[in-house]
């Protein structure tokens, strides 16, 4: 790992964790949602500079960020993990198998369903175990999930149009690795 | 907005037309599949003394001031089958998968479809 890669993933983790910590403070009208500001960090990441910032970018979020709010460890920390590494993980998966069939708006969306799956997937086996009650909740979930993640999905489209255009031939993605 | 949508790909907005059109059929589907909630709770003198699936036939009978009240549970539904209460209200009500039957004279409330904690809690007095 070069110098300039630890600089990146330093500014992008930091940025990320900003994102993270203020969509914390914004009152939603249910507790559980969240909007997912942080995604639109990785998912600049995941197509500027490649797959791999772009997952250590998220974990160095979740754990510092858990460990900024004092949940580290806790059932909303796990939860958090599972959804940050599934969902990092579908968006990479996708951008690296598929190419430029989605862009930014569809990487969003792969991801928040992932985030959501892998979310619910883990409520049911660690603290709900009531199959009826996650059925019924799923669909909802999934379905606030699309409309987040369409717009998490514009702004990173907008955001990587915009670097991009400021200094494109500054960066290298790393995507061949 | 223009560009965010001219950035969109073909693949993008079928993404996008599945999740919504998968997700609100979800929402629907699982409302019909359980529109009253699971479970049937049978209260007396505001304690829940039964909470019984609504998907097994069964009989219960409980004990009361008037004799014993035969609550029968059949397709998801609930009825009074047998009281032997002055006015038998609750047995003229019939049939319900969802609200609640109560029967006054034996302190019984019947509910369909909710927790224990939503039952009214207790009852403020007794006429008739």
């Amino acid at each position: 790992m070069q110098l300039q890669d630890k600089y990146r993933i330093a500014v992008l983790s930091a940025y990320a964790l900003s994102l993270h910590a203020f969509e914390s403070l914004l009152p939603t009208p249910i507790p559980w949602l969240r909007l997912g500001l942080a995604n639109i960090i990785t998912l600049v990441a995941l197509v500027l500079y490649g797959f791999r910032t772009a997952m250590t970018v998220t974990l160095i979020r979740v754990i510092l960020g858990s460990i900024f709010m004092g949940t580290f460890l806790g059932p909303s920390f796990m939860l958090s993990f599972s959804g940050g590494v599934a969902s990092t993980a579908a968006m990479g998966l996708a951008y690296l198998t598929f190419g430029n069939i989605f862009g930014p708006v569809g990487l969003s969306l792969i991801g928040a369903f992932f985030h959501n799956v892998a979310q619910l997937t883990l409520a049911y086996f660690l603290f709900i175990q009531r199959v009826e009650a996650v059925l019924f909740i799923t669909p909802v979930i999934i379905l606030i999930g699309t409309l987040t993640g369409v717009a998490n999905g514009a702004v990173s489209g907008l955001l990587i149009k915009k670097i991009l255009q400021k200094n494109g031939e500054n960066i290298q993605n790393d995507k061949a690795d | 907005m223009k560009t965010v949508i001219r950035n969109t790909t073909i693949a993008d907005k079928l993404l996008f037309l599945i999740l919504i059109t998968a997700s609100v059929a979800g929402i629907f589907f699982s409302r019909e599949a359980m529109p009253q909630g699971p479970d049937i709770v049978i209260t007396v003198d505001g304690k829940p003394l039964y909470t019984l699936p609504r998907d097994k036939d069964r009989l219960v009978s409980i004990p009361g001031p008037f004799g014993d009240t035969v609550v029968e549970i059949k397709d998801g539904k609930v009825r009074v089958k047998e009281a032997h209460c002055p006015n038998r209200l609750c047995e003229k009500q019939g049939w319900i998968s969802r609200g609640a039957i109560v029967c006054l004279p034996n302190h019984i409330v019947i509910t369909v479809g909710g927790k224990a904690g939503d039952l009214p809690r207790g009852i403020d007095a007794v006429t008739g």
